[in-house]
């Protein structure tokens, strides 16, 4: 497993404009079929208009109340990766694609991409660090957001969650990516969510570091720790979405499957 | 260490084959799979009467964290499912070779099976 000095091909991807939330997700599923043929990708951005994605399998239709949703006007779309929904609005956002078997096994690459992640963090003076594994089982995920609770391996400071992450692994690669939030409006989710949820347990930057925390402050830290673990990336690395996959998460259908 | 019958037959993807019948094998992934994966919440699969190449994609499957492809290791005719993962998919971290089966399937070329991994082989191929 690379450890966290190792040389690496890989493209840098930083946005030079926030993105819908199918424009993202068609181009983080973008990369992760180039990841197929052998690239690595790191890529960077926001999301304009603020959007409420959904995990692969969530059962999005009975879980949240789609009629608030549409009445509050709220950006929707299911991700490509696992896990519960999430509100994106004040947020970095990274996706890493890369080879299957580029950081290790499943947990292997977890681990190391978090703790790179954690490192770039601490450039900022973040205090923070990596959850424990559970010691008991995890119950099946009932309502609530991605950010009620850290699963092991995930960056958390004051025991709650600063980063949430989600990886998919088809075609010989795999995707992951999380949001680091630079302000907290998870509870967002909860105001969806039919029923009972659990209440988000989600710290941010700002609140972390009692300032205002914009997007180039983390960008400019996490890519020095990208170059320090990888080495320079290539250039050239633009990517366009492929046309079907915008097709896909820009449908209704897709968003609301179940 | 991880639990790998030596009665049944592997492939380098983690799924695991059981012979059933004569041309009926159990499909599902291996206890050092569900291991990797960690805790399962969503197991999707085909419906009965579908037809997989060998190697094609015939499901998904969701841990906590992470979305996986499940690849099918021979050709063949889904014959059966196991509905009782769609309320319990936790199933597959408790007996992934027992009551956390995935599907059934008629195979096609029964020849097929001798090129997967025999016990000994997978156990290789994960490092035990």
């Amino acid at each position: 497993m690379p450890e966290s000095a190792v040389a690496l091909s890989w493209g840098l991807l930083v946005d030079d404009r926030p993105r819908s939330g199918f424009e993202n997700m068609a181009l983080d599923a973008t990369l992760l079929r180039a990841a197929a043929a052998g690239h690595t990708f790191l890529r960077l951005y926001q999301w304009s208009p603020a959007c409420l994605s959904f995990g692969r399998h969530e059962p999005a239709l009975t879980r949240y109340d789609r009629d608030r949703i549409e009445e509050m006007g709220l950006d929707t779309v299911r991700r490509p990766t696992g896990g519960r929904a999430v509100w994106h609005n004040e947020e970095v956002t990274y996706a890493l694609a890369a080879p299957a078997n580029a950081f290790g096994s499943l947990p292997d690459s977890y681990a190391i991409i978090h703790a790179m992640i954690a490192r770039a963090l601490k450039r900022m003076d973040v205090r923070c660090g990596l959850a424990p594994a559970p010691r008991s089982r995890h119950p099946a995920p009932s309502a609530g957001a991605c950010f009620a609770s850290p699963a092991g391996g995930e960056v958390i400071a004051n025991g709650r969650k600063l980063v949430g992450s989600a990886q998919t692994r088809e075609g010989g690669a795999f995707l992951q990516h999380g949001s680091i939030l630079l302000a907290d409006g998870q509870d967002l989710v909860t105001t969806v969510t039919r029923g009972p949820a659990a209440t988000p347990a989600a710290t941010s930057l700002s609140a972390l570091l009692g300032r205002p925390v914009e997007f180039p402050e983390v960008v400019t830290a996490i890519v020095r720790e990208a170059r320090d673990a990888w080495g320079s990336e290539r250039t050239g690395a633009a990517v366009d979405p492929d046309p079907d996959l915008v097709a896909r998460f820009s449908d209704p259908g897709w968003t609301w499957r179940r | 260490m991880s639990k790998i019958p030596p009665a049944l037959q592997y492939t380098e993807e983690h799924e695991y084959v059981a012979l059933d019948e004569a041309d009926i094998v159990q499909i599902g992934i291996t206890d050092y799979a569900q291991g990797e994966l960690g805790d399962v919440v969503f197991v999707e699969l085909p419906t009965i009467g579908d037809k997989f190449d060998r190697m094609h994609v015939f499901g998904t499957i969701e841990a906590v964290k992470a979305v996986s492809e499940l690849f099918c290791p021979v050709a063949g005719e889904v014959v059966d499912i196991n509905g009782a993962l769609d309320k319990d998919p936790s199933l597959v971290n408790r007996d992934p070779y027992g009551n956390g089966w995935m599907i059934k399937l008629r195979v096609k070329r029964v020849d097929d099976l001798k090129e997967l991994l025999s016990a000994s082989d997978y156990a290789a191929h994960i490092g035990e």
